[in-house]
């Protein structure tokens, strides 16, 4: 062990819909800290706390959870930190978090936590629906039958910290019991294990030892020699983990019901509001009507008002730039500074304001409880497609943005479920493609209409259902490639509706925003500057040359100095890295129409798909990328050097149109794939299968029609 | 389970240990009184309430749940 002082360590433990993350938010507000359990991306919420005598404790809000019994993935970080051996991994207390109005089902993993000898503090939940409900719950005589100081609680008259605080350091200053009475009573077949596994391997308690028997097959960090003896000394009787779990679950319900009954009072009736609404919003009709009406209004969010936010950070950024570049001397680094570092900065925080808004409305709909109604709705038929009820919810916002649509998917437990929706999500077109379609839509759909819907809406329209079948299609044949580790459940609570508590909301859109920004926002800004590496500079001296002969053309043809840039710069990207790229890429993509100039505006928007048309403008040298007529006015005379064909006939617009709906370029979604998958496997995967795919169907695209 | 929605019955045994396992966790098991509220639409899922709490659970789920008679 290292020589460090240990910093004392809470776990807050209790059931999914506790109220559990709203007490850690008030324990800890903005001194928390977001990262994945080891291995796995189930988030691991570590927050700090300083307690009235000054001294600093570290809060562990773990996944919500009902029993040391797992069946998914966060459930199973719960079972494995408390059947951790590693006294540097050791949980000093443990706040257990218990919903007052539901306290018959919300002991089970009290009584277990209890029996591995933490000291405990129960803190009750929802208070004030409590209180609502008619519910009477007699502290004094439950603190005194469990053995524990009991706090309560609830979402808006928050309790005094003070008052927590307090009774924080009384649990501290707690020994750990080893005397007390445990709620479970041991088979003898139980006895017999968890003798033969403690002559072997140092264990709390005998009931951490009988939780070892029951997970050994999994648990990340024991020594092969303590799994081979433990699997020994389950194999000296008939061991059966799933009728010894039914057993144990059984009897300590009983146990703890007995005591609840005691102290337990209800006057009114419950769920009446929650049920009434729920009549409408589960209603099999009605219920998806709704639930597509507020996920149009999530779309609007992102991709209307959005918008604002995300005009005033390129203004900001453009303003900067141009700053700069009057101010500081013409030289590489302020091209560096202006070309490279500050697009790439605007790059990260133009998600920002999607980002913010996507999950300040996710959070929204979490905090009332409707998420739950959404999965509840969706299951059956995302189910056909490998996915779960709340991939539909990251498939619409993927429209917006595939961005936020990724990182919204964490909330998806099974593992299987939730790679796929991230697999598949960056097919639906968002809203950087736009740019890109209306030029080429326009240049290839007449502007005639059809009955009152315009032909060029119903291409867009075709371009989108092609995306969104794309998804589902990949979705499905992901699902039949993936093999499947986990036995899938619904089995939800769906928890009352309630009023959102706002600071939880703030936090969670917070943390979001900052965990894009630090770890997506580094490779972002990396790849931006290496694009503005490769389209600012070219082998030796080439780029100088080419630049002293446009000056000389312009001179020649008698330019206006607008058109002698804009040529001097079309000249310049034509003999820089980028453009050798888009030649030497030219025999790959001619079969799709391609030639080495659209090459060089797939190279470039591969920062962002958007960049194309910036890119394309620069090349046909056209000064302003704002002017859609004139770039398709460029793309219509341009013409290939060697057979004096028009290089953009239908085919080739066409063509590249299909490329865009289906190939991955968007530098910024890999990044986010690869936060969320913590691998670069699944964004490489991503990126090549998409590519693939999008190049086989530009060809078949581009054949048939030329 | 076999239940029309709106209709209560007693919990009388599970046919799979696992999904069992599960629904004890949460609190439902033999000797429960479970209501099927309602089915999710596309061939979904069930809505159920048990003892004042409502889950959702898979129609393969419900199947292993045997009702009194």
């Amino acid at each position: 062990m290292t020589s460090t002082v240990q910093t004392t360590t809470i776990a807050l433990v209790g059931n999914p819909n506790s109220g559990k993350s709203s007490l850690f938010n008030q324990l800890t507000g903005l001194r928390q800290k977001v990262g994945n359990f080891p291995g796995v991306t189930v988030d691991r919420k570590v927050g700090k706390m300083k307690l009235s005598n000054s001294q600093d404790v570290q809060v562990i809000d773990f996944p919500g959870t009902y029993s040391l019994y797992p069946n998914s993935e966060d459930e199973r970080i719960v079972a494995a930190a408390f059947c951790d051996l590693d006294e540097a991994h050791r949980l000093d207390a443990i706040i257990y978090v218990a919903d007052s109005t539901h306290l018959e089902k919300h002991l089970l993993l009290f009584t277990q936590l209890h029996d591995l000898g933490y000291p405990m503090l129960l803190a009750l939940s929802m208070n004030d629906i409590a209180v609502r409900e008619g519910i009477a719950v007699d502290q004094e005589k439950l603190s005194e039958e469990l053995g524990v100081e009991i706090i309560a609680f609830d979402g808006r008259t928050a309790l005094a910290n003070a008052e927590i605080q307090s009774a924080i350091e009384r649990l501290l200053e707690q020994p750990e019991h080893t005397q007390q009475k445990p709620f479970y009573s041991f088979s003898e077949a139980e006895k017999e294990v968890i003798t033969a596994i403690k002559a072997d391997v140092n264990t709390k308690n005998d009931y951490q030892a009988l939780l070892l028997a029951h997970h050994q097959n999994w648990l990340p960090h024991l020594r092969e020699t303590q799994r081979s003896s433990i699997q020994q000394a389950t194999e000296k009787v008939d061991f059966q983990s799933l009728k010894w779990q039914i057993r144990e679950t059984m009897q300590r319900y009983d146990g703890f019901n007995t005591i609840v009954r005691k102290v337990f009072q209800r006057v009114g009736e419950d769920r009446t509001f929650s049920d009434r609404i729920d009549q409408i919003l589960t209603h099999r009709f009605w219920g998806v009507l709704i639930f597509f009406a507020l996920m149009l209004l999530v779309f609007q969010a992102i991709f209307a008002w959005a918008g604002y936010p995300q005009d005033a950070v390129e203004e900001v950024f453009g303003w900067a730039s141009t700053q700069l570049q009057d101010r500081l001397p013409d030289t590489w680094y302020t091209s560096l500074l202006t070309d490279g570092i500050l697009p790439g900065l605007a790059g990260v925080l133009v998600f920002v304001p999607q980002i913010a808004i996507l999950f300040l409305l996710i959070a929204l709909l979490e905090e009332v409880g409707y998420m739950a109604r959404a999965v509840f709705l969706f299951d059956r038929l995302m189910q056909h497609f490998g996915m779960n009820g709340r991939s539909v919810v990251a498939l619409i916002s993927g429209g917006a943005c595939a961005i936020p649509a990724i990182m919204s998917t964490r909330t998806i437990s099974d593992w299987k479920e939730r790679l796929i929706t991230i697999m598949v999500t960056p097919f639906i077109s968002c809203s950087a493609r736009i740019p890109v379609y209306v030029v080429l839509v326009a240049f290839v759909v007449p502007a005639g209409k059809v009955g009152f819907i315009s032909w060029q809406a119903l291409a867009f329209m075709g371009l989108y259902l092609l995306g969104i079948g794309t998804a589902f299609v990949a979705a499905w044949i992901l699902k039949k490639v993936l093999k499947a580790e986990s036995y899938s459940f619904l089995l939800l609570e769906l928890p009352k509706y309630r009023t959102p508590r706002l600071r939880d909301v703030a936090l969670t859109v917070w943390e979001k925003v900052k965990s894009f920004v630090t770890e997506a926002g580094r490779i972002i800004l990396i790849v931006s500057m290496a694009l503005w590496f490769l389209a600012s500079y070219g082998p030796g001296d080439k780029m100088e040359i080419a630049e002293q002969n446009a000056v000389e053309q312009a001179a020649e043809r008698n330019l206006s100095s607008e058109e002698r840039d804009n040529l001097i710069a079309a000249q310049r990207i034509e003999n820089s890295y980028a453009g050798i790229v888009g030649k030497a890429i030219e025999p790959v993509i001619r079969p799709l129409g391609f030639d080495w100039k659209i090459g060089i505006a797939l190279v470039t928007s591969f920062a962002a798909r958007e960049v194309f048309v910036g890119t394309m403008a620069t090349i046909y040298s056209i000064g302003s990328e704002e002017d859609e007529y004139k770039i398709q006015e460029q793309m219509a005379k341009e013409k290939h050097a060697d057979t004096g064909q028009p290089v953009y006939t239908m085919a080739v617009a066409w063509s590249l149109l299909i490329f865009y709906v289906l190939a991955m370029q968007c530098v910024s979604t890999l990044a986010v794939v690869k936060k969320e998958t913590n691998s670069w496997k699944w964004p490489a995967i991503q990126f090549i299968g998409m590519t693939i795919l999008a190049y086989l169907a530009s060809l078949l695209t581009y054949q048939i029609l030329s | 389970m076999k239940l029309a929605p709106n209709e209560k019955g007693v919990l009388m045994e599970f046919t799979d240990d696992r999904i069992a396992s599960k629904l004890i966790t949460m609190g439902v098991f033999p000797g429960t009184t479970i209501e099927l509220v309602r089915y999710a639409p596309f061939k979904g899922g069930c809505y159920v309430k048990v003892d004042n709490r409502a889950i959702a659970i898979r129609r393969d789920e419900a199947q292993c749940i045997l009702l009194q008679a």
